[in-house]
C-alpha cells in the first residue's frame, strides 16, 4: 500500500522547550487517520510540520513521496489544508473565498466554478454564496474552511479539529463529507479532542502526549491492550443518598463514575461484580432499569495512555 | 530541460498567485471610503502645513507633494494588511498553498504599488490641471511615479516582517523612519541648502531620490541625475525586499 504521509522522526524545539519529540509515523492511501493527544500534546505543532508552516528542528516528513522540506510547493499540491481556526475572508462573499483559494492552488476558471457550485452545494451554502461571510455562523463558516480546502481536489486532506464547538447540523454534515471523501479515495489526517469521533470514523489512531508517541494502531486494537479496563453500566429506578460510595466497596470494583442517570464499574472481573451488583440491589431494593458490560474504549486507552487523571487536572488549574 | 520548465511553470504560478493577492488585498482593504480619504488627505494636510505661507511657485510644490503622497500611501499598506491577516490567520491560509514565499510578498508588494499609484496621480492632476504645471520629461514622471511607489511598497513590506499581530506597533516603528525622512529629503528645504551632515545623511534616504527625479520630470533641475536616481531606488527596493524576507525568515521560526 502506498504512503501518502511519512512523518520521518519530526521533531520540534521552541527554544528549550522539546514541543515535538522524534516521531515517526506513515499514513496509507485511502486512510482515515486521527492523531489525538491532550492539549499541549504537540497536535497542531505535528500537523504544522507536516504541512510546511513550521519547519522542524529535526527530521522530516513526505507527502506522496515529496520531501516537505525541499520540495515543498510540489508536496503542498496533494493537500488540503483545514486549520483549527476557519480563516476566512469576512470581506469577501463565500463564493470569491472559493475563487481566491481556487487562484492560489492554480484551479483553472472554469473548474473552479464548478468545484465552487458543487463544495456550496454539498455544504449547504450555495443559497448563502453571494453574501459577505461577516454574517455567517460559526458552523458555516468552518464548512466554508473546509470547502476551500477542498477546492482543488486534493488527493490528502489535513483536518485540525474539524468539528469541535460546533452546531449539530454542521457536524453532521461535514462526518458525512469526510465520509464521502473518504469513498472516494481521499486520505484523511485529523486531529480532534472528539474519542468517539475518532473511534467511529478514523480506520487508525495516534494518540501523542508531551511531545511522545504514545501509542498508534486500529481503534479496536488498541481497546484490546487494556482488556483489563471493563465495565458494568447500571441504571436503578431510584437514587440512594450513598449510593456511589456503596458501589465502590462491591468486590473487585476499581472505581465508579456517575454518568448521568447511570454509573459505571470499573472492574478486572465483570462476573464477580455482576453477582455482588445483584445481592447490592436486592439487598437495597433497587430494581436496574438497564444493564450493560462493556469493553474498554477509546476514551479509556486515552486515559491511560495520556495518565491523565481528573482529579491531578483539577488541582492543576486551581494552582 | 525538465528542470528548467517546472520551473518556469512555477514562476508563471507565483506570478498569477501574486497578482490574485493584489486584487484580493485591493478589494479588501484599499477600495474602502476610509483608506482612500486616508491615502489622499493624510500627505495632502502634512504638505500644507509646512508648504503654505512659503509663497513658493507651484512647479516647485508638486513635486514635494507627489513623492510624499506616495510614501506614505505606499508604505502604509503592508504594515496594516500583513499584521491583520496574521490576527485572523487568513496570512496562514497564504503561507499553506502551494506558492513560494516570494509570491505572496510580490502579491503584497503589488498591492500597495498600485494603491499607491492611484493615489500620487491625484497631487499630479492638481499640479497638472489646477496649476498648470508643466512636464519636461515624461519618462522621468513615469518612473518618478512607479519606483518610488514599488520601493516605498518594499518598505512597507519590511517593517511588517516584525512578528506582531498589531498594526499600531508596526506604524509606530515605521514612522519613526518616515518622519525624518521627510525632512532630510530636499522636500521642503533643498539639498544644496542642507549642511554638509544633512547632505551625508539625505544620500541615505530613497525619498531625496524620488524627490530628485519628480523634480527633474518637472523643472528639469537635478541634484543626482535621473540614472542615478533610478538606480538608487532599485538598489534601495532590492535591498528592502531581502530585509524584510530575510526578517520574515528568521522570525517565523
Amino acid at each position: 500500500m502506498e504512503n501518502v504521509i511519512e512523518a520521518i522522526n519530526l521533531t520540534k524545539y521552541y527554544n528549550e522547550f522539546l514541543a515535538v519529540d522524534h516521531i515517526k509515523f506513515e499514513v496509507e492511501k485511502g486512510e482515515i487517520f486521527g492523531f489525538l493527544g491532550p492539549n499541549g500534546a504537540g497536535k497542531t505543532t505535528t500537523i504544522r510540520m507536516l504541512t510546511g508552516l513550521t519547519k522542524p528542528s529535526e527530521g522530516t516528513a513526505r507527502i506522496f513521496g515529496h520531501d516537505i522540506q525541499s520540495e515543498t510547493i510540489v508536496a503542498k499540491r496533494y493537500m488540503g489544508i483545514v486549520p483549527e481556526i476557519s480563516n476566512i475572508y469576512d470581506d469577501l462573499s463565500a463564493w470569491d473565498n472559493l475563487m481566491f483559494t481556487g487562484e492560489l492552488y492554480r484551479v483553472n476558471k472554469s473548474e473552479r466554478e464548478r468545484r465552487a457550485k458543487e463544495l456550496l452545494d454539498m455544504f449547504g451554502l450555495y443559497d448563502r454564496r453571494n453574501e459577505k461571510t461577516k454574517g455567517f455562523s460559526k458552523g458555516m463558516r468552518r464548512r466554508l474552511t473546509i470547502s476551500m480546502g477542498l477546492i482543488s481536489n486534493p488527493q490528502s486532506l489535513f483536518l485540525d479539529e474539524p468539528t469541535s464547538g460546533l452546531d449539530v447540523q454542521s457536524v453532521l454534515i461535514i462526518k458525512d463529507v469526510v465520509r464521502e471523501l473518504n469513498q472516494k479515495g481521499v486520505t484523511i489526517f485529523l486531529t480532534t479532542h472528539d474519542i468517539e469521533e475518532a473511534n467511529v470514523t478514523c480506520d487508525r489512531v495516534a494518540i501523542i502526549h508531551k511531545g511522545k508517541m504514545a501509542a498508534i494502531d486500529t481503534p479496536e486494537r488498541l481497546k484490546k491492550t487494556i482488556q483489563s479496563v471493563q465495565s458494568i453500566e447500571v441504571a436503578f429506578d431510584k437514587a440512594l443518598p450513598k449510593i456511589m460510595k456503596e458501589l465502590e466497596n462491591i468486590p473487585l470494583v476499581n472505581k465508579v463514575h456517575k454518568e448521568g442517570d447511570k454509573f459505571r464499574l470499573y472492574t478486572q472481573d465483570p462476573a464477580t461484580v455482576l453477582s455482588g451488583l445483584w445481592e447490592y440491589a436486592k439487598a437495597n431494593n433497587l430494581k436496574p432499569i438497564s444493564l450493560s458490560t462493556l469493553g474498554p474504549s477509546l476514551e479509556d486507552v486515552f486515559v491511560r495512555l495520556t495518565e491523565i487523571d481528573i482529579k491531578t487536572e483539577r488541582r492543576n488549574l486551581n494552582e | 530541460m525538465n528542470k528548467t520548465r517546472i520551473s518556469v511553470s512555477q514562476i508563471k504560478a507565483d506570478l498569477k498567485a501574486s497578482w490574485a493577492i493584489a486584487k484580493k488585498d485591493m478589494r479588501i482593504y484599499y477600495i474602502k471610503p476610509g483608506t482612500l480619504m486616508f491615502g489622499v488627505l493624510f500627505p495632502l494636510f502634512m504638505f500644507l502645513s509646512f508648504a503654505v505661507g512659503k509663497n513658493a511657485p507651484a512647479a516647485t510644490l508638486i513635486p514635494g507633494l507627489i513623492s510624499i503622497t506616495l510614501l506614505f500611501s505606499a508604505s502604509s499598506i503592508g504594515p496594516m494588511v500583513i499584521p491583520t491577516e496574521r490576527r485572523v490567520k487568513t496570512f496562514e491560509r497564504l503561507l499553506s498553498a502551494p506558492i513560494s514565499f516570494y509570491s505572496i510578498i510580490l502579491g503584497k508588494t503589488l498591492g500597495g504599488f498600485l494603491f499607491s499609484l492611484a493615489i500620487g496621480v491625484i497631487p499630479l492632476l492638481i499640479g497638472l490641471v489646477w496649476f498648470g504645471t508643466q512636464v519636461i520629461s515624461v519618462l522621468s514622471l513615469v518612473l518618478g511615479l512607479a519606483l518610488p511607489a514599488f520601493c516605498f511598497a518594499t518598505l512597507g513590506i519590511m517593517f511588517a516582517s516584525f512578528p506582531t499581530e498589531n498594526p499600531g506597533d508596526i506604524m509606530m516603528l515605521l514612522n519613526f523612519v518616515r518622519l525624518p525622512l521627510i525632512f532630510i529629503s530636499g522636500l521642503y528645504i533643498p539639498i544644496e541648502s542642507l549642511p554638509d551632515w544633512g547632505q551625508v545623511v539625505a544620500a541615505f534616504s530613497p525619498l531625496t531620490y524620488a524627490n530628485d527625479l519628480v523634480r527633474y520630470a518637472f523643472e528639469g533641475r537635478t541634484g543626482y541625475g535621473p540614472v542615478l536616481d533610478v538606480i538608487v531606488l532599485l538598489f534601495f527596493t532590492v535591498a528592502f525586499l531581502f530585509v524584510g524576507m530575510r526578517l520574515d525568515k528568521k522570525f517565523r521560526k
